[in-house]
């Protein structure tokens, strides 16, 4: 094994002893006790403190440490017993110095180690943090990946009720155009025959024919549901141009809007699924254009006004107000409805919450109001009174 | 390690008492400072806090002269047992030839021993010293206590059955067992010693005169 270079065990000689040891004063301190000049050698004969030379009959006395005779002291001047007293006296110091040299060295070496061990659990430490961020970046991953599945889900969901919406609203104009082309097929067969019978020439029978069929009738009525069957045909077109709304829900580009065209639009989208005793009013007031994900905010509202037409069942009355206060958007989304019993009102725009039966909702519609909401910079706010209704409040910055 | 300074014709050897705190290490070497009668025996050396606990180490230094005049010096240390000074308790450990291991036979310390006896194995390798090679004494001090209060013999030699290091029962206080546990360590450091430095070949020190000379017969 290597020593170290400073063990606090080593063996320690005369001078290394006497290290910090004040010799300067220690002198003629030796000098008076020991009545004239004095020298104080290693065991090898060099020369620690006292007179240069040597003496030529000196007394002689060894200094000792531990086991061993380190130094003599010398003198010509002091009989045995002062010499003898004095180097006594010096041992007692040398072994107070050995006593601090060694605890000093001891406290060095322990420091050392102390500190080696305190890099040593550092670097485990950091190491050990290291591991640790990467779990945390793997766990926030699959965390991330999952929310997005599930928002995913949401706006699927969404879709979907749009979509039922849509064809609901679709299907009623088409049931009619279909069931007037089939009538109005009816009317050419009736004109066919007419016209084969005009091609033989008899105008009486052609008469006949005509007052039979009752033709004023089939041509007025021929007419009007021509004018209807276009007149639905409109409402379809119309309705398809209001689904691109949402066909740019993916697309996370931000345009400048008035937020009144999405409320409209919105509203135009639910307007079609609402029964016949729920009215829908919209008390728009004027609004500064805002940059916004137009797509994002259209979903955000046709969930509140989803949830505001849940909440009437047969009847009843949202409304849908808009104004500009100070700098910033109002938008408010009201019903007349159930209401929201308040155990529920603060959890509702916790993920998963939903008061729904399983299958029918995903528990995060609000969830992902919120999260478009606070996306714009915007806060969305809720309140509710069982039996009198709820009204879900909207605020944007403005600029 | 032994150290072996062909100048000043001295082989210093460092023994090193281990164990858990309070358990009679300082108490052993003041025993020992008294009872052995060697050629050389230096003064102790303490460094203790106000409450009469080790808090460096305590040194005892003894030592003989060979036949062939070499100087033969045995520094005796012991370290402090408290937990927290394990830095202070490796550095003491450092460089050892031997330990004797001072263990405390009250029941209620068996825990406190046992953490201590595994502090010392971890600590020897630390220092990278042989733990299977190194001369080791197991003292079970204060024997002197009510019997209720310290383990049987029996029990204690059931325990350590199967350990190979001798085991003595000591009363550190009153000095007995002092020697006999020092007198075993010398016995398992000699043969080492023999081998590194031909101690018999050379010096003229067989093991028994060895022992002899350190105790002073």
């Amino acid at each position: 094994m290597e020593l170290e270079p400073r063990t606090f065990d080593r063996e320690f000689d005369l001078a290394e002893l006497l290290t910090g040891m004040p010799l300067a004063r220690m002198a003629p301190i030796l000098t008076t006790l020991l009545d004239g000049e004095f020298r104080l050698v290693t065991v090898d004969g060099r020369l620690m403190l006292g007179r240069a030379e040597s003496f030529a009959q000196p007394h002689c006395v060894a200094i000792r440490h531990d086991l061993e005779p380190l130094g003599y002291l010398e003198s010509a001047s002091a009989d045995e017993a002062c010499l003898s007293a004095a180097a006594g006296m010096m041992e007692l110091m040398l072994q107070l110095s050995a006593r601090y040299l060694m605890a000093a060295d001891l406290h060095i070496e322990t420091v050392q180690e102390d500190y080696a061990s305190l890099k040593e659990s550092e670097a485990r430490y950091k190491a050990l943090s290291e591991e640790l961020e990467a779990r945390v970046r793997q766990q926030v991953e699959t965390i991330e990946t999952a929310q997005r599945q599930l928002y995913q889900a949401e706006k699927l969901a969404s879709i979907g009720q749009l979509a039922a919406g849509v064809a609901h609203e679709i299907n009623n104009p088409i049931g009619f155009i279909r069931s007037n082309l089939g009538t109005a097929q009816q009317y050419v067969g009736d004109l066919s025959r007419l016209v084969a019978l005009m091609k033989t020439g008899d105008i009486a029978q052609c008469r006949a024919a005509w007052e039979q069929a009752d033709m004023g009738f089939v041509m007025e009525d021929f007419a009007a549901l021509l004018r209807e069957s276009i007149n639905g045909a409109d409402r379809v077109t119309k309705i398809v141009a209001d689904l691109k709304g949402f066909s740019s829900v993916d697309q996370a580009e931000e345009e400048t809007v008035d937020l009144n065209d999405n409320l409209r639009f919105a509203s135009n989208v639910l307007a079609g699924q609402l029964k016949d005793k729920v009215e829908l009013v919209l008390e728009l007031g004027a609004l500064p254009k805002i940059l916004c994900l137009p797509g994002h905010l259209n979903q955000v509202f046709l969930n509140l006004l989803l949830n505001a037409a849940q909440a009437l069942a047969d009847q009843g009355r949202i409304t849908v107000q808009s104004e500009a206060a100070g700098n910033e958007i109002r938008i408010r989304i009201s019903d007349n409805g159930c209401g929201i019993p308040a155990e529920q009102l603060d959890r509702i725009f916790d993920p998963f919450f939903t008061t729904r039966e399983v299958g029918s909702g995903t528990g995060l519609g609000l969830t992902v109001c919120r999260d478009i909401v606070q996306a714009h910079g915007g806060r969305i706010d809720v309140e509710s009174k069982v039996g009198a209704g709820t009204t879900f409040t909207v605020n944007f910055p403005i600029g | 390690m032994a150290e072996f300074d062909e100048v000043n014709r001295k082989i210093t050897l460092k023994l090193v008492y281990y164990g858990p705190a309070q358990s009679g290490k300082t108490t052993n070497l003041m025993r020992l400072h008294d009872l052995l009668a060697p050629d050389l025996k230096g003064e102790i050396m303490t460094l203790e806090t106000q409450n009469d606990r080790t808090l460096f180490f305590d040194l005892l230094p003894l030592g003989f002269r060979t036949p062939s005049g070499w100087l033969v010096k045995l520094k005796l240390f012991t370290v402090p047992g408290q937990v927290a000074h394990d830095a202070t308790r490796k550095a003491v450990l450092s460089r050892a030839d031997g330990v004797v291991f001072v263990a405390d036979s009250q029941r209620a310390q068996s825990a406190n021993n046992a953490e201590a006896f595994q502090n010392l194995e971890e600590n020897v390798q630390r220092v990278g010293l042989d733990f299977s090679a190194l001369p080791l004494v197991v003292q079970f001090n204060k024997r002197d206590l009510p019997a209720a209060q310290i383990l049987s013999e029996d029990e204690i030699n059931q325990r350590w059955a199967k350990a190979p290091w001798p085991l003595v029962f000591s009363s550190a206080l009153i000095g007995e067992g002092v020697k006999d546990t020092f007198v075993r360590l010398l016995q398992q450091v000699y043969p080492a010693l023999d081998k590194s430095f031909a101690l018999q070949e050379i010096h003229g020190v067989d093991q028994q005169s060895f022992v002899a000379a350190v105790t002073g017969g």
